[in-house]
């Protein structure tokens, strides 16, 4: 069962940057092989402010294991709900949500 | 075109349709450009990069990439994209792994391009960040030391 993605999104001078710990093993094909386990990682993450796309990633196997992404943009106030997304191979999606301070 | 790759782009039309109605900008390259992650023209990053932007001439400026020389754990190597072009698609690529598309990462209309990401490398490698602005792609490509394998290697 996937876990909670860790989020922190601050808001400072019009630029709002978020940190996102996902949890998930992101097995590439030669470790899964390795270790005898199927095949899984996260092809795509997306996050968005109120429905407003912020930030898009197609991803391959090569992201680490728990994978931290970093970004930024502008226009978001404090308050406002982050909602990040990742879908894994195997169709799984999971859905957490911050508050930007 | 044969069988598999047939199927390959009608599971990522059809996922497209889907999702077309509540992200309209989103763009999913893992489906709408399959053969740039995987498949016979996935493991150089010359022919990766043609497979995604149609052309693999990169001008070598205005992007910074920002790795460590030395990384002594591959399976956690930090990266960090930062440009100020108002560029639209953002890829990282690699030729340690089998495989050399890292990322493709869509700007939106907000965006900044400023992007950290951790990626696992087998052996030491070059690590290439581009950003498409308009036909013209920028990069900066930047050599890590890995002393230990990522890929369980």
């Amino acid at each position: 069962m996937a876990k909670k993605s860790r989020i922190k999104v601050k808001e400072k001078k019009g630029v709002t940057t978020a940190k996102v710990l996902a949890s998930h093993d992101m097995l590439s094909y030669d470790e899964a092989k390795r270790a005898k386990k199927e095949v899984n990682f996260i092809t795509y993450m997306i996050a968005k402010v109120e429905g407003e796309v912020v930030y898009e990633v197609s991803t391959s196997q090569f992201l680490s294991k728990n994978p931290f992404v970093q970004f930024a943009f502008k226009g978001a106030n404090k308050g406002k709900m982050l909602e990040f997304t990742w879908t894994d191979l195997k169709g799984v999606t999971r859905t957490d949500k911050a508050k930007i301070k | 075109m044969n069988r598999r790759k047939f199927l390959s782009l009608g599971l990522g039309l059809g996922a497209a349709a889907v999702m077309l109605p509540s992200t309209l900008s989103a763009v999913n390259y893992r489906e709408t450009k399959t053969s740039a992650f995987e498949g016979p023209k996935s493991h150089t990053v010359e022919e990766s990069m043609k497979e995604l932007f149609g052309t693999s001439t990169t001008k070598e400026e205005k992007v910074t990439l920002s790795a460590p020389d030395i990384a002594e754990n591959g399976a956690v190597v930090p990266l960090q994209v930062t440009s100020d072009l108002a560029g639209k698609t953002v890829a990282i690529f690699q030729d340690a792994n089998p495989e050399s598309l890292v990322a493709v990462f869509t700007v939106p209309a907000n965006g900044i391009i400023d992007f950290k990401i951790r990626i696992k490398m087998a052996k030491t490698g070059n690590v290439t960040a581009v950003v498409q602005d308009g036909n013209t792609l920028y990069s900066h490509t930047k050599e890590v030391k890995v002393t230990a394998g990522g890929c369980g290697g």
